[in-house]
């Protein structure tokens, strides 16, 4: 069955505090908010992010804004200076969370009202 | 009657941001207030960094520069213009901005100047007292690295900014002002907010908050649309327009960009953690129900902030030497760009060990392929065979210089030396200084700010 990435029907914007990324999810249409708070789970994640973050990651949800923020600790591998990395602030975090594949299935059963 | 509104400016997103935007607005924005944030978490370290080598640096230049290219419009039109330009050194920012003041013979102009918010020189006398400055990342104590510091810094909030505009400062410069209080402060000092009034003051910083980051409220840095962005070239910043009930967003028809509810959604979380609870020097604001719509044209309003008590102790962040590190460039062409540079890395690896390289970190990615999305990036077969181009990147980072300086002459040989066909860019690397950033909490009462004008004869 066929996918498609997160960024079709999500927008983002990451950012940093020492070794934390922040990345924030925002539904493109308001009708996909409910689908993607349903799908784009701490456990979603913390498994696409395995190998990169390291810490804890906390969502919380701003129903108002059809949004939701992702905290994630030691996130960028040290964080400012210390870090390694090319991005050391994170900037892509958003855009590498958007990589994160939906099964076009599933996606409509829910937007059909067939929830599991 | 209409209501009272004050129009306040975002000038700068950070240090190093173009200037074009904040002269456009002072021209064309019809502005009350203009506030240029210039610090994010590491710069107060660099700035010192930059001290320590000339005691007349250690502040924001391109400052001086947007005052010298609008300081005197500014003036004639009785625009305010706050920033935490300061840097490390208030003093010499504030000399400057005299001899700008002079040279435009502004008579009358009274700059506005906080100080106290450095407290290297105190530190160790605090320590000694028995102040641990716990880390409030992983709880060791300043003690540890208490040979290493760099700078220390408290982040303050609104009262001396209003104490310089109380006494009619058309400039205001502070050192690590809380970015977000430079815009709070005048909007305080205008409608006469009570210290108790939580809810206007979360608005008001987050009228910061939405502005401080310059373009990236209206247009830059755009993940929804930013090919719907109009004349990136002359990207507008943020304008907010408030009155004692309402909250809008807007910028200049003179400018490119676009002030829209996704621009605003996009900022609104950025760099918070806890949208009910988003810690400012002068408030804990609360976003979790706050509303963005669209009132117009490139004009968006705000709802829904609130307000809770201020935190009772302030944030002091500590910079101290960390190491060094060093940056490596490669890049090799088609065909088989990412086999030959990883067979370069691989190349430096095996020198180093030669060398016995004592490193505490070592980083290969390769550009093109890994460097940003890291694990997630795409690594289809397909697609890896037939890279253009691929730049191999080696990065460490030691305790010692010299340990740094070793992988530096390693890698242009690699040309003569190595896999066929690749090209050295950029010179040969340098050796930077690591900086580690020491979060901790000092008590208000600790912390003495003193606001001083000086009036330019």
């Amino acid at each position: 069955m066929e996918n498609f990435y997160l960024k079709e029907i999500a927008h983002s914007r990451s950012g940093d505090k020492g070794n934390i990324s922040n990345v924030c999810v925002f539904a493109r249409d308001p009708k996909d908010y409910d689908f993607l708070k349903s799908f784009l789970t701490v456990e979603r994640v913390k498994k696409h992010f395995e190998n990169i973050v390291k810490g804890e990651i906390i969502r919380y949800e701003v129903d108002s804004l059809k949004g939701m923020n992702f905290v994630m600790y030691e996130a960028l591998g040290g964080g400012a200076t210390l870090s390694l990395r090319l991005d050391t602030l994170g900037k892509s975090m958003g855009s590498a969370l958007m990589r994160i594949e939906i099964n076009k299935k599933e996606y409509e059963d829910y937007r059909k009202g067939v929830k599991k | 009657m209409s209501e009272k509104e004050v129009v306040i400016g975002g000038g700068q997103g950070f240090w190093g941001d173009s200037p074009d935007a904040a002269i456009d607005m002072i021209k064309h924005g019809n502005l009350d207030y203009m506030s240029c944030d210039f610090l994010a978490e590491l710069t107060m370290s660099i700035m010192q960094r930059q001290k320590n080598k000339n005691p007349k640096a250690g502040y924001a230049r391109d400052f001086i520069n947007i005052l010298r290219e609008v300081g005197k419009e500014a003036f004639e039109k009785n625009i305010k213009i706050i920033s935490n330009a300061g840097g490390v050194n208030v003093e010499e920012a504030v000399n400057q901005i005299k001899n700008v003041a002079e040279e435009n013979s502004l008579r009358g102009y009274k700059i506005g100047y906080v100080l106290g918010d450095n407290l290297l020189e105190q530190l160790p006398k605090l320590m000694d007292e028995g102040y641990e400055f716990i880390n409030s990342d992983d709880g060791r104590k300043l003690s540890e690295i208490k040979d290493s510091i760099l700078n220390a810094n408290v982040y303050f909030g609104k009262e001396p900014i209003i104490a310089c505009l109380q006494r009619g400062a058309n400039v205001v410069v502070t050192g690590r002002a809380a970015d977000s209080a430079l815009f709070l402060a005048p909007l305080m000092h205008e409608f006469g907010w009570d210290n108790n009034d939580y809810d206007n003051i979360a608005r008001g910083i987050m009228v910061g908050h939405l502005l401080e980051c310059g373009g990236q409220a209206s247009g830059g840095n755009y993940d929804y649309d930013w090919r719907g962005i109009p004349n990136m070239d002359q990207l507008g910043f943020p304008i907010a327009k408030v009155t004692e009930n309402q909250t809008f967003i807007t910028k200049t028809n003179t400018s490119g960009g676009r002030v829209t509810e996704q621009t605003l959604k996009e900022q609104i979380l950025y760099e918070v953690h806890d949208p009910a609870n988003y810690i400012t020097p002068d408030i804990v604001a609360d976003i979790s129900n706050v509303e963005v719509s669209e009132f117009s044209k490139d004009c968006v309003e705000i709802k829904n902030i609130k307000g809770k008590k201020r935190p009772e102790n302030l944030k002091l962040s500590i910079g101290y030497h960390a190491g060094y590190k060093v940056e490596t460039y490669l890049c090799y062409a088609w065909p088989d760009a990412y086999e030959k540079a990883q067979y370069a890395a691989d190349i430096i690896i095996k020198k180093m060990k030669r060398k016995n390289l004592k490193a505490e970190d070592i980083r290969i990615d390769f550009l093109g392929l890994n460097a940003l999305h890291l694990d997630v990036a795409n690594m289809d077969k397909n697609l890896v065979r037939n890279m253009n181009e691929v730049v191999m990147r080696i990065a460490i980072r030691t305790l010692s210089k010299d340990e740094a300086k070793k992988i530096i002459p390693e890698i242009a040989p690699l040309q003569l030396n190595g896999p066929p066909g690749s090209s050295f860019f950029g010179g040969r690397s340098a050796v930077q200084d690591v900086i580690g950033l020491w979060p901790t909490f000092i008590p208000r009462n600790m912390v003495n700010l003193t606001s001083n004008i000086l009036e330019v004869k």
